[in-house]
């Protein structure tokens, strides 16, 4: 109980969430395709994806928010998978090789009678900095 | 049935389907993802939690069973609401519904709204995506 009272003090706005670095490869995004069920060309065959606008193949977008998920998770905890939201745009695509980093942070909080409720800014970068995914995620906890 | 896009009018009602993720589905997700954080929440809790993005990878697929989308389609956008956590072996029925079709710059732009219930009927899951399509 103190515990949670504590976890729930610390997130003030600005409260960075625990951030993820994940690398890409085309094994993992094959793994991914077949644990998900999606085998849209433009992630698993590279003859393909070398012929479209990506000039290979991407990763799907669903993992990358598996990715913001895991780290709400961590953040959040049961309060992530109870009545948590996320909204985001898919902004850029992620390749095999490239290294994301996954982050966050507190942009409003809001108190009421039934408790904390928080907004936060979410999203993953590639390590040139540009933007695949931003949007924001919302917990009551 | 698959459905051909220029077929589908907003407020097309897609066919309900329903999916069960097991914890052999579950555990080979969460190697796919490499999601360590579930896992560790899901043991200090006692149970077989199913990671809220795994359901809503599944009732994306099985709405992809229902719709014709070429390979050239791009996931725009993604709302979600996980109502409740869902455990391993739970059956989901998913509906969902086209809430939105416009055409831009030889695009299809396609929202898509829906909604995950459990066998009592109540909702787990609520989304809506975009997706852009080549005409």
């Amino acid at each position: 109980m103190r515990q949670e009272a504590i976890g729930k003090e610390r997130w003030v706005v600005g409260a960075e969430l625990p951030s993820l670095a994940k690398t890409l490869s085309q094994e993992k995004i094959d793994r991914y395709a077949r644990a998900s069920g999606d085998f849209n060309p433009i992630h698993v065959d590279p003859a393909f994806a070398a012929q479209t606008p990506f000039g290979g193949t991407i990763a799907h977008g669903m993992l990358l928010l598996a990715y913001l998920s895991e780290m709400l998770t961590a953040a959040f905890g049961q309060a992530w998978l109870s009545g948590g939201r996320l909204k985001v745009r898919f902004k850029g695509a992620a390749r095999s090789g490239e290294t994301v980093a996954i982050g966050g942070h507190v942009q409003r909080v809001q108190e009421g009678h039934e408790g904390r409720r928080l907004w936060c800014d979410v999203g993953c970068l590639n390590q040139q900095g540009e933007v695949l995914v931003a949007g924001q995620a919302e917990v009551k906890l | 049935m698959n459905k051909a896009i220029d077929a589908l009018e907003t407020g097309h009602q897609f066919s309900a389907t329903s999916f069960v993720l097991d914890e052999e589905a579950v555990a080979r997700y969460l190697e796919a993802v490499e999601d360590e954080a579930l896992p560790r929440l899901a043991q200090a809790e006692g149970k077989a939690w199913v990671p809220p993005m795994a359901v809503a990878a599944m009732a994306l697929r099985s709405l992809m069973e229902e719709m014709v989308l070429p390979a050239g389609a791009i996931h725009g956008s993604q709302e979600l609401g996980f109502v409740r956590a869902v455990e391993a072996s739970e059956r989901i029925t998913c509906r969902a519904w086209l809430s939105h079709r416009s055409q831009r710059a030889g695009w299809w732009i396609l929202a898509v709204g829906m909604e995950g219930t459990d066998e009592s009927g109540q909702p787990v899951l609520t989304g809506r995506l975009t997706v852009m399509v080549p005409r």
